[in-house]
């Protein structure tokens, strides 16, 4: 593995928080048993955000970055103006690294937050996607100094044939990035495709994967004749679903060189985030492989 | 190639209905309307139909919450009518969606307009009130998304000082640009608490849990208290990406509506109130005309040509 991945500092269990809305990033960090850092998806531009993440900064957590604009697949190429500001907003929030969605967030009519489409719009799982998803990739490199975290998205459904670690292994590899893993997204993957991600692990380079994340999820039915499973649906504001509890128990022993975890709790009140960053914890403890990430926990206490 | 066609292929399945009905019931046939090869096709075979579905309509309803924070009366007052959230939802489809997102919300506005006439008021007193607030919403989704491309395109605007001289009322005046103007059947903060009381939840997930009575909308509409609505777009954070506008706006009384209509360039305001002094308006009157136009000035609502 590259030795800048190495050395990315190790950021402990933390919160993917909204900055303008409850429960409040400051007092959450500031709570015992509080987020060890922050996570914010947030606006392009820097100085729209600063003021809130320095009073995070100051409560004594790093903050992590974000975005929910960047194409990361597809022929629909980033616009420079937009990276530039990614790389400025980064450097001056000092995130170690940033992570996003490997998806659609923007069509040819031009960049734009992901929101514009709704949300996300999955990506294809075939070679030429996987082709032209290692060149947005690159574009992005050449612009951001810290290193990019590639993330399988939610999905609903799956459109190609490639199984989702071969995808992403492979495009992890030849843009030499890290990932970041979802476990509520592996379980929509698992829903979508019938297909089990644990029994493809070797596919994924797993020492490449540097953060976690969970969150809370819906399931719904499928269809009518009941042949088809539940269709998962990614829920922040909702409880965290028992097989995404299960995926983190699976996942975290086969990944070693994960430096943070975060819980996606935009929405949910202050007491049952602590309450959920608690058993995190506990599941971080007994479950990673992480040795720095476990001793993390040490120093937290 | 063939890859743009899978990527066009998959934009229509999410925001173009008769293709994803067309899909969820022959998938081979559906896909026959674009460039393909057959492993290419055999990709959308890995979709779950139900899923597709969901998927479409969840994407749907964010969109929809989007476009009504841009027209939250008009919404209220579609909900309320039968079909209306229906022809609502109708609208986010690949035309929509096809549109540069910056337009989007102007196209929306019109689209609903033209929607309108399909709908059953109780009277056309009453649709014409609604077409007046829709008008007023849709100017100002037009002067932003003007105002933004304006800013994308050139950069910093940067605004003229207005500092008006001593002979300002004999200056010819216009409306200033990114502005629009439009009579609303009362005053649009009104209309807002009255169509929108949940305005600080996401007001698309209210009305669609509960659409406003028709009763009441009759209610609401009956009062008659007219105003001019005037709106300044203006940009309240400067981006190279995404610039944020905000809305001035300014109310009057029925009556200037009239006096508006001259401030096209050709007059100014002392040749408009020598007009009105000889068809018998009191000095009071005319000073306070006077007052209204230079406000109207200062704030950037108008300028002299």
């Amino acid at each position: 593995m590259s030795n800048y991945l190495v050395q990315l500092p190790t950021l402990g269990v933390g919160a993917s928080l909204s900055l303008s809305s409850k429960p409040d990033p400051v007092s959450l960090v500031r709570a015992k048993g509080g987020p060890s850092f922050v996570e914010y998806s947030g606006l392009v531009d820097v100085d729209e955000v600063i003021d809130e993440v320095e009073k995070i900064r100051a409560a004594g957590a790093p903050v992590l970055f974000h975005p929910s604009y960047i194409n990361f697949c597809g022929s629909y190429s980033n616009s420079d103006a937009w990276l530039e500001a990614t790389s400025k907003h980064i450097e001056s929030v000092g995130s170690s690294w940033f992570a996003q969605d490997v998806a659609y967030c923007f069509w040819e009519e031009g960049p734009g937050y992901s929101t514009q489409l709704g949300y996300f719009i999955p990506l294809i799982f075939n070679q030429r996607s996987l082709e032209l998803a290692v060149e947005r990739v690159k574009e992005v490199q050449t612009k951001v100094s810290v290193p990019v975290a590639i993330e399988p998205p939610p999905v609903a459904f799956i459109i190609g044939a490639m199984p989702l670690f071969s995808f992403f292994g492979s495009l992890a590899n030849q843009t030499d990035c890290a990932i970041l893993l979802d476990m509520g997204h592996l379980v929509s993957y698992e829903m979508a495709s019938g297909r089990s991600v644990l029994e493809a692990i070797d596919e994924l380079p797993v020492e490449r994967v540097i953060e976690v994340h969970i969150a809370g999820g819906r399931l719904k039915e499928g269809n009518k004749d009941g042949e088809a499973g539940p269709i998962y649906v990614d829920a922040h504001e909702c409880e965290i679903v028992e097989q995404t509890w299960q995926m983190l128990e699976d996942m975290l022993p086969r990944l070693p060189n994960v430096k943070a975890v975060c819980y996606e709790c935009e929405g949910v009140n202050e007491n049952s985030v602590l309450a959920t960053l608690k058993r995190i914890r506990k599941i971080v403890r007994e479950k990673s492989s992480s040795e720095a990430l476990v001793m993390s926990l040490d120093k937290e206490a | 190639m063939s890859f743009q066609e899978q990527e066009r292929a998959l934009f229509d399945l999410l925001f173009d209905s008769s293709v994803r009905e067309n899909f969820c019931k022959d998938t081979t046939a559906a896909l026959h309307q674009y460039e393909l090869n057959e492993e290419e096709r055999n990709d959308f075979n890995t979709i779950r139909p139900d899923a597709l579905e969901l998927d479409a309509k969840i994407r749907a309803d964010l969109l929809l919450s989007h476009f009504c924070r841009s027209f939250p009366v008009s919404f209220s007052v579609l909900s309320s009518v039968d079909g209306g959230l229906d022809i609502l939802k109708s609208l986010v489809d690949v035309l929509t969606m096809r549109t540069a997102s910056i337009e989007r919300a102007t196209l929306f506005g019109r689209r609903i307009g033209e929607s309108l006439n399909a709908l059953s008021f109780t009277s056309a007193d009453e649709q014409t009130k609604v077409s007046a607030i829709l008008e007023a919403e849709l100017g100002m989704a037009w002067t932003s998304a003007t105002l933004k491309r304006e800013v994308l395109d050139n950069g910093q605007l940067h605004n003229k000082s207005t500092k008006l001289d001593q002979s300002w009322s004999s200056k010819n005046i216009k409306l200033a640009p990114y502005v629009c103007a439009a009579m609303i059947p009362e005053s649009y903060e009104k209309l807002k608490q009255s169509f929108c009381p949940d305005a600080e939840c996401d007001l698309w997930r209210s009305l669609n849990k509960k659409p406003l009575a028709a009763s009441i909308r009759k209610k609401l509409l009956e009062k008659d208290d007219p105003r001019l609505f005037i709106a300044r777009a203006h940009v309240s954070h400067m981006s190279q990406c995404e610039p944020t506008i905000g809305q001035k706006t300014a109310e009057l009384s029925e009556g200037f509506a009239s006096l508006f209509q001259h401030v096209n360039g050709t007059v100014s305001v002392d040749y408009i109130l020598e007009q009105l002094k000889q068809i018998g308006a009191q000095d009071e009157m005319l000073q306070s005309i006077k007052a209204t136009f230079q406000q109207l000035l200062e704030s950037d609502m108008l300028e002299q040509v």
